[in-house]
C-alpha cells in the first residue's frame, strides 16, 4: 500500500476517526455509567452515546439570527479535525514509534489548544450573551491551566534530558519520580479542565448559563462537538500515558499494560469528576496559578537538583 | 557624485531619500503628485530590493572626506542578512503606501505623510546596507525623525505621542552614538562593521555592548524603554503603526541586535546573555498582561508589538543556531502578522469610526475580508499551528531547551524560566486576541454600526497579501528558512532544528478532518435561522451585548495583580513619565532659585564665595 493512502486510512479508520470515536464513546459511556452508580442511579446502556449522536445527526441545524454564520458552522469542524490529528499522532507513537509523524511534544501541546479555541470562536460567533459569558470563562480557564501544563512539560523535558520527540519521551516514565509524580498529578487536573469536567465545567455550567458555550448549538453541529469530546476523552489520557507513564504498550510491553494505564487515568478523571462540586472561575484561576504553580515550581527545582546530582528518583 | 545613480545599492537608498525630502516641502495643494510619486518610488525600491536579493550587487564606496589622515567613506554592501531584510522592508513599504492611498491617514498633510514614508523607506535601506557605523547611525536618525513626522500627521494628541516617541528613541540614539565611539576606540579606530570584532572580556566593551543593545531594543520596543509604542499606538494613524513600530522598527532593531551579537561583539560573558534573556522574558509576560486589559484596539495591538519582541530577544539570547534562526524568523513573521493586524485595525477604525472595543462588535458579517485576514493574523501571533507564528516560536523554544541542555552559565541554568515565560506568554496572547476577535468581529452589532461596509480594495489587498504570507510561511516553513534565514545567518540547513513539525502533512490531515466532519454534518440538509435562545425569558435580548473588554476582569482584580495594574495605569513603570517627573522637579528647584530678588542672589553669592574660600584656603 502506498504511504499517502496508508496515512489516509490511519486518520479515517484505524487508529484515527472510526476507532477513536468508538473508543471515546465507550469511554464516555463509562464516565456516565460510573457517575450514575456513584449517584445511586442505574445509568445508560452501553450504546446510549451512539444513539445520542445518531439522533442529533438526523435533526435540523439551527443558526441564530445574529450569528457570524461561517465561523459558527466551521468551528466544530476545525475542532474535530484538530483533535483527530492529535489522537492519530499519539496512537502512531504507540504503534510505530520509529517513524516520525507530524510533530513533537510542543506541537502536541499546541494542538491540544485547538479544540478549546474552536469552541471559543464558535460560541462567540453565536452572538448569544450566555455563550459570551461561557466564552470568557473558557478562555480564562485555558490560560489558567496553561501555566501549570507548561511547567509540567518543563519537568518532563528535564527528566528526559532535553528530548522533545514524543517517541523518545514515551520510552521513559517520569511518573516514577517525585517531581514527575507531582507534574503528572497537576497535568491530570489540567486534562480534567481541558475535558470540561466537573469541577472545571464553569464554561458550560448547565445550571447558570444553560450550557454556556454550547448554548446555540443543536442537531448535527452539536453532534460534531460530541464527537470531538469523545475523541478528546481518548486523546488527552493517551497524552498523559505517553508523556508520563512510559508510553502505551510500546516495544516489548504487552498491549494490556497500555490499556491498563489508559483505564487508570480515566478512572482518576472520573473519580475527581464525581467527588468535587463546580468551582468558580476565579477560584480555578487561583488554584492553577498559585497552588499548582507553586507545586510545580518545586517540582522543577527538584527535577533540576535530581538531574545535577544524578538522583533519578527525585 | 556621478556614481550615486549608477550603483543599484545607492539608488535604493538615495532615490527615496531625495524624493521624500523634496515632498516634505511641497505645498499641500498638489497632493496627487505626492501619492503617485510615493507609490512609484516604493514600487521601484521594492523591485530593486528583489534584484539585489536575487543577483546581489557590487559594493558601493564613496569618499566623502579625505583631510590628512581623516577619511570618511560611505560604504554600502549587500550582506546576506541585510539583503533579505531589505527585500521584506521594501515590500512592507510598498504595501503600506498602497494601503495609505485610501485610508484616512495623511489626508491632513499628505505631502509630509508621503514624504516621511519615503524617507523611512530610504533610511531603512540605508541602515540595512550601510557597512559603516557612523552612516548607519545617520540613517537610523533619519528613520527616527520620519517616525516623528509620521506620528504627528495623526489626529488629536498626536503631537504628544510624537514627542514622546522622539524623546525616547532619541535618547537611545544618544546611547548608540556613545556606544559607537567606544567600539571605535576598542577596534583600533575603525567604523567599518565587517572589520570589527570586539571581545567582551573587560568593562569597556561590556558597556559599549549594553549601549548599543539599548538602542536596538528601544527601536524594537522591548522593555523597559517601550512606552513610546502604546502612546503612539493610541494616537498615530494605523498605517503608520503598521509601517514603523510593527514592521520596520522590528526589522531594524533586531537586525542591529543580531549584528552586535554576532558580528561586532564576541559574546563571552554569560551575564550579557542573561541580561538579554531577562529583558526578553519580562517583555513577553508583562506586555501581554497589560495588553490583555486594554480597551482600545490600537493600544492593545501596540502592547502585543512589544510583547512579541521578547521572543526575538530571547531567541538571540540563547546563542544557539536554532534560537537565533528562530528569533530572526520570528522577526520576519511578526512583521508580517503585526503589520496585517494594524492594517486590519486601521480598516476597522476607518469603517466604524472608532477603535474603542466597547463600541464595536459583530463586524465579521459586514467586513468579511478584514475579518478573515485579521483572524489569520491573530491565530499566527498566538502561535496556533499551522500558521507562521507557531513555527518561529517553536524554534525559539527549541533554542531555549538546547541552551539548557548544552550550555553552562547563568542564562542556561535558568532556562525553565525563559521557556515558561515564552510558552505561557503565548497562551496569554491567544487570550487577548480572543477578546479582540470577540469584541470587534463576533458578538453582536451595536445599532450605530448597522451600515458599516467593507473598505476599498486598496486597503484589503495589502491585508490579504500579508495573511497569505502568514499561511505560506507557516505551512511551507522550510522555504523561507532555506531561502532567507539560513543563508543570512550562515547556518547549515538541517542542522539547527531538532524537533519534529511536518507542517504540510499536518495541514493536509487537518483538511481531511474538516472534510470528514463536513460530510457528517451534511447527513441532514435542513438549516433554519432562529432568534437567539433566551432560556424562555422575555427580555430585550437584542440589545444585550457582552463586550470582550470585561473578559479578563477576573485577572485584573486578582489580589497582587490588581495593585500592579493600578500602578501601571498611573504610569509608575513608565521611564518617560518618571524621568519627566525628575526633570520637572529639577526645573522647579532652579525656578525657585531664580526668584529675581536681589538680596537672595547676594546671599547665594556670598555663601558661594565662602565655600570657595574654605576650599581654597583649607581652613578646616
Amino acid at each position: 500500500m502506498t504511504e499517502p493512502l496508508n496515512i489516509l486510512l490511519q486518520i479515517l479508520v484505524f487508529p484515527g476517526f472510526v476507532f477513536t470515536v468508538a473508543l471515546g464513546l465507550v469511554a464516555s459511556w463509562v464516565v456516565r455509567k460510573v457517575s450514575a452508580l456513584v449517584q445511586w442511579r442505574v445509568g445508560p446502556p452501553l450504546f446510549q452515546p451512539f444513539y445520542d449522536i445518531l439522533k442529533l445527526l438526523g435533526k435540523e441545524t439551527l443558526v441564530p439570527q445574529q450569528a457570524q454564520r461561517t465561523v459558527f458552522m466551521a468551528a466544530p469542524l476545525v475542532g474535530l479535525a484538530g483533535v483527530l490529528l492529535l489522537s492519530t499522532m499519539l496512537w502512531r507513537i504507540a504503534f510505530q514509534p520509529a517513524e516520525l509523524f507530524v510533530g513533537d511534544i510542543i506541537v502536541a501541546i499546541y494542538l491540544m489548544v485547538l479544540p478549546s479555541l474552536a469552541l471559543i470562536l464558535g460560541s462567540s460567533a453565536s452572538a448569544s450573551p450566555h455563550a459570551a459569558v461561557g466564552t470568557s470563562r473558557e478562555m480564562k480557564l485555558v490560560m489558567s491551566y496553561e501555566l501549570p501544563l507548561v511547567m509540567a512539560f518543563i519537568v518532563v523535558i528535564i527528566k528526559t534530558g532535553g528530548q522533545i520527540s514524543l517517541a523518545a519521551i514515551a520510552e521513559q516514565a517520569p511518573v516514577l519520580s517525585v517531581s514527575g509524580m507531582l507534574a503528572f498529578l497537576v497535568s491530570l487536573l489540567c486534562v480534567q479542565a481541558k475535558l470540561g469536567f466537573v469541577p472545571f465545567d464553569m464554561a458550560e455550567a448547565e445550571t447558570e448559563l444553560g450550557s454556556g458555550l454550547y448554548m446555540e448549538y443543536s442537531g448535527p453541529l452539536l453532534a460534531i462537538w460530541k464527537l470531538m469530546q469523545a475523541i478528546m476523552l481518548v486523546a488527552l489520557p493517551l497524552f498523559l500515558v505517553t508523556v508520563f507513564m512510559g508510553g502505551f504498550g510500546s516495544a516489548g510491553m504487552p498491549l494490556a499494560w497500555g490499556i491498563g494505564k489508559y483505564v487508570l487515568v480515566l478512572v482518576l478523571v472520573i473519580l475527581i469528576k464525581n467527588t468535587h462540586p463546580r468551582v468558580r472561575i476565579d477560584q480555578a484561576m487561583k488554584f492553577f496559578w498559585v497552588y499548582c504553580g507553586i507545586a510545580l515550581a518545586a517540582a522543577v527545582v527538584l527535577a533540576m537538583i535530581g538531574n545535577s546530582c544524578g538522583w533519578t528518583w527525585l | 557624485m556621478d556614481n550615486i545613480f549608477s550603483n543599484v545599492l545607492s539608488v535604493c537608498v538615495f532615490l527615496p531619500l531625495i524624493v521624500g525630502f523634496v515632498l516634505l516641502f511641497l505645498p499641500n495643494r498638489i497632493n496627487l503628485l505626492s501619492r503617485a510619486l510615493a507609490l512609484i518610488i516604493s514600487a521601484i525600491t521594492f523591485i530593486l530590493a528583489c534584484r539585489i536579493f536575487k543577483a546581489g550587487a557590487p559594493d558601493f564606496a564613496w569618499r566623502l572626506l579625505d583631510i590628512g589622515g581623516a577619511k570618511l567613506d560611505l560604504l554600502l554592501t549587500a550582506q546576506p542578512l541585510s539583503k533579505f531584510i531589505l527585500l521584506f522592508a521594501m515590500g512592507f513599504g510598498l504595501l503600506i503606501t498602497l494601503y495609505s492611498l485610501k485610508s484616512a491617514a495623511g489626508t491632513k498633510q499628505p505631502n509630509v505623510y508621503y514624504g516621511a514614508v519615503l524617507l523611512t523607506i530610504g533610511g531603512t535601506a540605508g541602515i540595512l546596507l550601510s557597512n559603516h557605523l557612523l552612516f548607519l547611525l545617520i540613517f537610523w536618525e533619519i528613520v527616527t525623525l520620519s517616525l516623528y513626522l509620521l506620528i504627528s500627521t495623526g489626529g488629536r494628541n498626536c503631537n504628544f505621542a510624537a514627542t514622546k516617541s522622539f524623546a525616547m528613541i532619541g535618547a537611545s540614539d544618544a546611547a548608540f552614538l556613545l556606544g559607537i565611539m567606544m567600539v571605535w576606540v576598542l577596534s583600533n579606530h575603525t567604523f567599518v562593521i565587517s572589520e570589527i570584532s570586539v571581545a567582551t572580556t573587560s568593562a569597556l566593551p561590556i558597556i559599549a555592548f549594553l549601549l548599543l543593545m539599548t538602542a536596538a531594543i528601544t527601536k524594537a520596543g522591548a522593555m523597559p524603554l517601550h512606552t513610546w509604542l502604546p502612546t503612539s499606538g493610541e494616537y498615530a494613524p494605523a498605517s503608520v503603526m503598521a509601517l514603523l513600530p510593527a514592521a520596520l522598527d522590528k526589522l531594524l532593531g533586531i537586525y542591529l541586535l543580531v549584528i552586535i551579537v554576532r558580528k561586532i561583539f564576541v559574546l563571552q560573558s554569560g551575564a550579557l546573555s542573561t541580561i538579554l534573556a531577562i529583558i526578553g522574558a519580562a517583555t513577553i509576560i508583562i506586555a501581554v498582561m497589560v495588553a490583555m486589559v486594554q480597551h482600545n484596539l490600537k493600544k492593545l495591538l501596540s502592547y502585543h508589538a512589544i510583547s512579541q519582541v521578547g521572543y526575538m530577544v530571547l531567541g538571540i539570547a540563547t546563542l544557539t543556531p536554532v534560537g537565533i534562526a528562530g528569533a530572526v524568523f520570528h522577526m520576519l513573521n511578526n512583521a508580517i502578522y503585526k503589520c496585517c493586524l494594524f492594517l486590519c485595525g486601521g480598516a476597522v477604525g476607518h469603517a466604524a469610526g472608532t477603535a474603542e472595543l466597547d463600541r464595536l462588535g459583530g463586524l465579521g458579517k459586514k467586513m468579511s475580508i478584514t475579518f478573515v485576514t485579521c483572524l489569520i493574523a491573530a491565530l499566527s501571533i498566538s502561535g496556533i499551528p499551522p500558521f507562521n507564528g507557531f513555527v518561529s516560536k517553536w524554534m525559539v523554544y527549541q533554542g531555549i531547551i538546547r541552551m539548557g541542555t548544552e550550555q553552562t552559565g547563568g542564562a542556561a541554568a535558568l532556562w525553565p524560566i525563559w521557556l515558561l515565560a515564552a510558552m505561557f506568554g503565548s497562551a496569554l496572547t491567544l487570550a487577548s486576541f480572543v477578546k479582540l476577535i470577540h469584541s470587534v468581529f463576533l458578538s453582536r452589532t451595536p445599532s450605530e454600526l448597522k451600515h458599516v461596509r467593507e473598505v476599498s480594495p486598496a486597503m484589503t489587498i495589502p491585508m490579504v497579501v500579508l495573511a497569505l504570507l502568514c499561511i505560506t510561511f507557516g505551512v511551507f516553513y522550510h522555504l523561507p528558512l532555506k531561502t532567507f534565514i539560513y543563508p543570512a545567518l550562515e547556518i547549515e540547513p538541517g542542522t539547527a532544528i531538532f524537533g519534529v513539525w511536518q507542517s504540510r502533512l499536518a495541514t493536509v490531515l487537518i483538511i481531511v478532518g474538516i472534510v470528514l466532519a463536513w460530510t457528517i454534518l451534511h447527513i441532514s440538509k435542513k438549516v433554519r435561522t432562529v432568534p437567539t435562545w433566551t432560556c424562555g425569558e422575555v427580555q430585550k435580548n437584542d440589545e444585550m451585548i457582552i463586550p470582550g473588554t470585561h473578559f479578563y476582569k477576573t485577572v485584573s482584580s486578582m489580589a497582587g495583580l490588581r495593585q500592579l495594574y493600578t500602578a501601571q495605569e498611573k504610569g509608575w513603570f513608565d521611564l518617560y513619565n518618571q524621568s519627566g517627573k525628575v526633570g520637572r522637579a529639577l526645573t522647579d528647584f532652579l525656578r525657585w532659585l531664580h526668584s529675581g530678588v536681589l538680596p537672595t542672589y547676594l546671599t547665594w553669592v556670598t555663601l558661594g564665595l565662602l565655600v570657595i574660600l574654605f576650599m581654597v584656603c583649607k581652613i578646616w
